[in-house]
């Protein structure tokens, strides 16, 4: 370990007994002194991980759902006591696990902001001095004399990040609060931690959200059930991660073409990746695509400008553009993309049904569709 | 620079007052939020915790003074009840209020770190302000009966610290039990029911047959409660057997320490 580490984790698990319920009763408890125990299964949250973050470094944390993310920030922030190995943080630290534990719904923003100050570990005069900003950057100035219990979802979680945003410690651990409140505030969010990176500060988060990571980042980590499957900069990781996906199909064009390839993912939401390299600088990569079944039917598509996305003043004459599509309800078979890539102006690369990708479903559902659907008897 | 070590074998053996201390601030908040949230939207506010005690007075001083009648020497029967219930209101509420304290905040535990003890502890602080209200309107309502506390109220604080104690004896460790086990829930308001009969509230400890003393005052309340009452009204010194009560509570209160700490790093997966 040397000067420079401030987090480093050495061999750490964590196990947990599934089937058997953790608080029993009492009459539970005394019956089953007189019998073998129950057989319960154990179950490794997190399997011998180990890994070194330096100071002012910002890392992610990727990994499917269960892969061991949140109980990993758990045991570093010592909510929860690991099973084996050890961690030793150097500097002060704090956990955002949740935005607004804490928050008591009959007291008011300003009152809330002290309680959770101090919960998170601020002393009064730390929180005196940082009320205003923290009132300034959730915007909910106008209301903060009035219970918390009357605010939207959204006034509530741009209060409650406020909070967090302002602690100041060395090491902040935060799970997954990007995914709450409007594309204004999380952008808000994101030019806060980057801000705080640039202080100096150390940041461990969890995110699902790729272009957050990618942008905040400059190491990620990669769980997978429990185990640490890769560990890089974020680009190296997240091609792991995304080979790791399931239904992936592949398509590379020549050197000379403005699309260099296209992948498709398939894990509940559709994933379409493109790598394309223009001639000259700041050209709008403007990829759409159409989504059909076997029997060539256009099911869905998309491109930006029917999408009404706002578009960025610079683009790289090399890059990437990702699209998700969030939880397309396929039903079991195969699919054909098809991509129309330009410059905002025109298509200047267009292939159709290029790649495609098959989704797995135990039932074959009617129709082009397969909605969750849920039934109610009465 | 703070450092954290963590590792599978950190165990506290007893709580880290060093750590409490630094959260001293969350103690007093979380106190001072409970007390916030029980007025909040009435329209009088913390006049309430005022008119409460009042009503209580009123109420059991025509009860006790009026209705029945037991023999409490110098001292009318409404002011020895009411002394007595004062200092067992706050006891029975402190822990009560402990006791369901860790399985009411699991919210907070499962996702923020600080520690453990600080909940229970800050549940002594709420119930001070209700204690310190009600004796303020008990020396009022005194001085309607011309009896005025001499120089043994400076015992009274050393008295409402050792009711601070057995509560929270108590109450940490049924907070820590009912982790595990819910049962405990029930089990307190049963002992608190229990408890006050055993008490000499209502009644005066002397009334109690001289063989049973021993065991009488193994309730430590009863010597509590006599203290609480001899340092208000300067009459009716606290029996010598209350020492062996109190000594017991400080036993119980260590252990209750000792096994909170055992847990106190468990909580988080067993909530």
């Amino acid at each position: 370990m040397n000067k420079n580490t401030v987090i480093s984790v050495e061999n750490l698990s964590k196990m947990y007994h599934i089937g058997a319920t953790s608080s029993r009763s009492l009459r539970e408890a005394i019956s089953t002194v007189f019998q073998r125990r129950q057989r319960i299964k154990e179950f490794w949250a997190l399997d011998d991980v180990s890994f070194e973050i330096n100071k002012g470094e910002a890392v992610g944390i990727i990994g499917h759902n269960g892969a061991g993310k949140s109980t990993l920030l758990k045991i570093l922030s010592k909510i929860t006591q690991p099973t084996g190995g050890s961690a030793i943080l150097n500097g002060k630290v704090a956990s955002l696990l949740e935005v607004g534990t804490g928050f008591h719904p009959e007291l008011t923003g300003s009152e809330n902001i002290y309680l959770n100050g101090s919960l998170l570990g601020m002393s009064r005069t730390d929180i005196k001095s940082q009320f205003d900003s923290i009132i300034d950057f959730s915007g909910v100035e106008r209301f903060i004399n009035t219970p918390v219990k009357h605010y939207s979802s959204g006034m509530y979680v741009r209060l409650a990040f406020s909070v967090a945003a302002h602690l100041n410690t060395e090491i902040l651990l935060v799970d997954e609060v990007l995914a709450v409140g409007d594309a204004g505030f999380q952008k808000k969010c994101i030019n806060k931690m980057d801000e705080v990176t640039k202080g100096g500060k150390t940041i461990l988060f969890v995110s699902h959200n790729e272009s957050a990571i990618r942008r905040l980042t400059s190491k990620a980590i990669l769980l997978t059930q429990g185990k640490i499957a890769k560990i890089g900069s974020p680009q190296d990781v997240y091609e792991v991660y995304n080979d790791g996906l399931s239904m992936q199909s592949i398509k590379r064009y020549a050197q000379n073409d403005v699309v260099k390839s296209v992948k498709v993912y398939y894990d509940f939401n559709l994933k379409i990746e493109v790598d394309y390299k223009f001639q000259k600088e700041n050209q709008l990569p403007h990829l759409g695509y159409i989504v059909s079944n076997r029997n060539g039917e256009k099911l869905f598509g998309g491109n930006p400008s029917l999408d009404n996305v706002k578009f960025a003043e610079y683009y790289r004459k090399e890059g990437k553009v990702i699209i998700t599509v969030e939880q397309p309800l396929l039903r079991k078979g195969t699919y054909f993309v098809s991509i129309f890539f330009g410059n905002g102006s025109k298509d200047v690369f267009v292939d159709e049904n290029c790649v495609s990708f098959n989704v797995e479903d135990s039932i074959d559902n009617l129709g082009f569709l397969r909605p969750t659907n849920n039934y109610e008897f009465l | 620079m703070e450092k954290t070590i963590i590792s599978a074998e950190r165990n506290n053996w007893f709580p880290n007052f060093k750590e409490i201390y630094r959260y001293r601030y969350l103690l007093v908040t979380l106190a001072w939020r409970d007390i916030q949230v029980k007025f909040a939207q009435t329209y009088v506010g913390l006049l309430w915790a005022f008119i409460n005690p009042l009503v209580n007075l009123i109420i059991l001083s025509f009860v006790f003074g009026k209705i029945a009648k037991i023999d409490t020497g110098e001292i009318p029967h409404e002011i020895f009840t009411i002394t007595g219930l004062t200092a067992w209101t706050y006891f029975s509420t402190l822990l009560s209020d402990a006791g369901n304290s860790i399985v009411g905040s699991q919210a907070m535990i499962k996702k923020i770190y600080f520690p453990r003890l600080v909940i229970p502890l800050s549940k002594a602080l709420v119930g001070l302000l209700d204690l310190g209200i009600t004796i303020l309107c008990l020396i009022i309502f005194m001085s309607i009966y011309e009896i005025y506390p001499g120089s043994n109220i400076i015992w009274l604080p050393v008295f409402i610290l050792l009711i601070i104690i057995s509560g929270l004896a108590g109450g940490i460790l049924v907070s820590g039990l009912s982790v595990r086990y819910r049962d405990f829930s029930f089990v307190v308001p049963m002992l608190v029911r229990i408890g006050m009969f055993a008490t000499p509230i209502a009644y005066s400890a002397s009334l109690v047959p001289e063989k049973y003393k021993v065991l009488y005052y193994l309730n430590p309340m009863a010597g509590i409660v006599e203290g609480f009452r001899w340092s208000l009204l300067g009459q009716g010194p606290p029996d010598p057997l209350m020492i062996y009560s109190i000594l017991l509570m400080l036993i119980l209160f260590i252990f209750s320490l000792f096994f909170f700490s055992r847990i106190e790093n468990k909580m988080a997966d067993i909530l």
